[in-house]
């Protein structure tokens, strides 16, 4: 298991941020917790530390991913074998990111830009850590749990995973190859603890966003989020349906910037250390995507922010 | 002056020559949409320009900002626009992307091709 914890936080884009705000509190639920000028920095109920989404006005797509690690020691690591593996990195300091401490950027071999920390301000889950109740009751919305994953575009999955796995410690949970004879990776779905994916990325160009993820508890919850984007007037790219890929239940639909979100239920399976790698071949990539229907949208493999 | 939402253009879609109208602030797709009719978009709201068309004639304005990574002004001179955020300021004849096609959904609700 990596000393990466989890996805903490992700920056992103969007055209008009009152418009965003409405989708990512009214709609998914979320909690705006601190608001700057062009900037609003929002939370989900389960979640614990200070924010785990910053949206900042203008453009669209990704600024960059945070993942929290364990300790000072283990992001010192990461960055001396990011540098040998020959990546750009770059250290900020405590404040620059708000409540973030200090921490390792780190520009992958994609262009995606990681930020490594090891401190945010607590804030706590709206249930509390004493005696609490299953859920908040005045949860709005979708009611997003936490924010789970994020699926990059990349021109070489192959590299991206070579470098999440060797410099990071993640485990590759699944991938997509050519053939199992010349295994060229279309796709990689990688996790840093038991989850089936952390980060993923497939084939397309460098540096964009096809989508980040909030976890819902199971396939009703999932249901009624998309009653809610009916509500909402919210588009949908696919589902509900069920990924081959990580067995998880899923909708993909859009903010109001066009930016890629999906919620995903169901943990099928713990990625344990002894964990045997999944594969598919790329004539089943579209089974392992859209597991019901066995055919890819237009919009998959060409709707990136 | 006539209400901004009573106003209608007619919008004409190469390389079919079918007609449609916009009513009001309605944008491109949202027209073609309620008429319809099909074509190649991604994600509706802007983002992924997917759903960019030919604008041969007519002018169209957008309500929203529109990134610049998405829609470039060379673009916007070349006469491309984002047809999910375009709304018809005039009459307009837009023409679909090249190896794209026009799906009619609602086949009692246009006549004629395709």
């Amino acid at each position: 298991m990596s000393k990466v914890i989890r996805l903490g936080y992700v920056h992103l884009r969007v055209t008009d941020l009152e418009e965003s705000r409405n989708h990512y509190s009214n709609t998914l639920g979320m909690e705006v917790v601190a608001s700057e000028p062009g900037k609003l920095y929002l939370k989900c109920w389960d979640e614990w530390d200070h924010h785990s989404l910053v949206l900042e006005e203008g453009g669209v797509g990704l600024v960059k991913l945070g993942y929290k690690v364990e300790s000072s020691e283990a992001m010192t690591e990461f960055e001396s074998r990011a540098q040998r593996f020959g990546v750009t990195t770059g250290r900020f300091s405590a404040g620059e990111n708000l409540t973030v401490g200090e921490g390792v950027r780190i520009t992958l071999p994609s262009e995606h830009n990681i930020e490594l920390y090891t401190e945010m301000e607590y804030a706590g889950t709206e249930t509390g850590a004493i005696n609490p109740e299953a859920w908040p009751r005045n949860v709005r919305g979708v009611g997003t749990h936490w924010i789970d994953h994020a699926l990059m575009p990349c021109e070489d999955p192959g590299l991206n995973e070579r470098f999440l796995s060797e410099v990071l410690d993640f485990k590759t949970a699944e991938r997509v190859v050519t053939s199992m004879e010349e295994p060229e990776v279309i796709g990689t779905w990688m996790s840093c603890g038991e989850s089936p994916h952390d980060i993923a990325f497939i084939k397309g160009p460098n540096g964009k966003l096809h989508h980040f993820a909030y976890h819902l508890e199971d396939w009703s919850s999932i249901l009624k989020a998309g009653d809610i984007f009916a509500m909402d007037d919210v588009p949908i790219d696919i589902g509900p349906t069920r990924h081959g890929i990580t067995r998880g239940t899923t909708i993909y639909f859009f903010d109001p910037a066009g930016n890629r979100n999906e919620v995903f239920a169901g943990l099928g399976y713990r990625v344990q250390h002894d964990f045997p790698t999944i594969n598919w071949t790329v004539d089943h990539l579209a089974k392992g995507i859209f597991y019901h229907a066995r055919e890819l949208n237009d919009a998959f493999t060409s709707v990136f922010t | 002056m006539a209400d901004p939402k009573d106003v209608e253009n007619d919008i004409t879609v190469l390389p079919d020559g079918l007609h449609v109208t916009a009513v009001g602030e309605e944008t491109l797709l949202k027209a073609l949409g309620r008429a319809g009719l099909r074509y190649r978009v991604g994600c509706k709201r802007g983002g992924c320009g997917v759903c960019k068309l030919h604008l041969l004639a007519g002018e169209v304005r957008y309500e929203r900002p529109v990134a610049d990574s998405v829609l470039s002004d060379d673009e916007r001179v070349e006469g491309i626009c984002l047809s999910c955020r375009a709304v018809p300021l005039t009459n307009v004849v837009v023409e679909l992307q090249e190896g794209d096609r026009l799906r009619r959904v609602l086949g009692f609700l246009t006549k004629g091709t395709p």
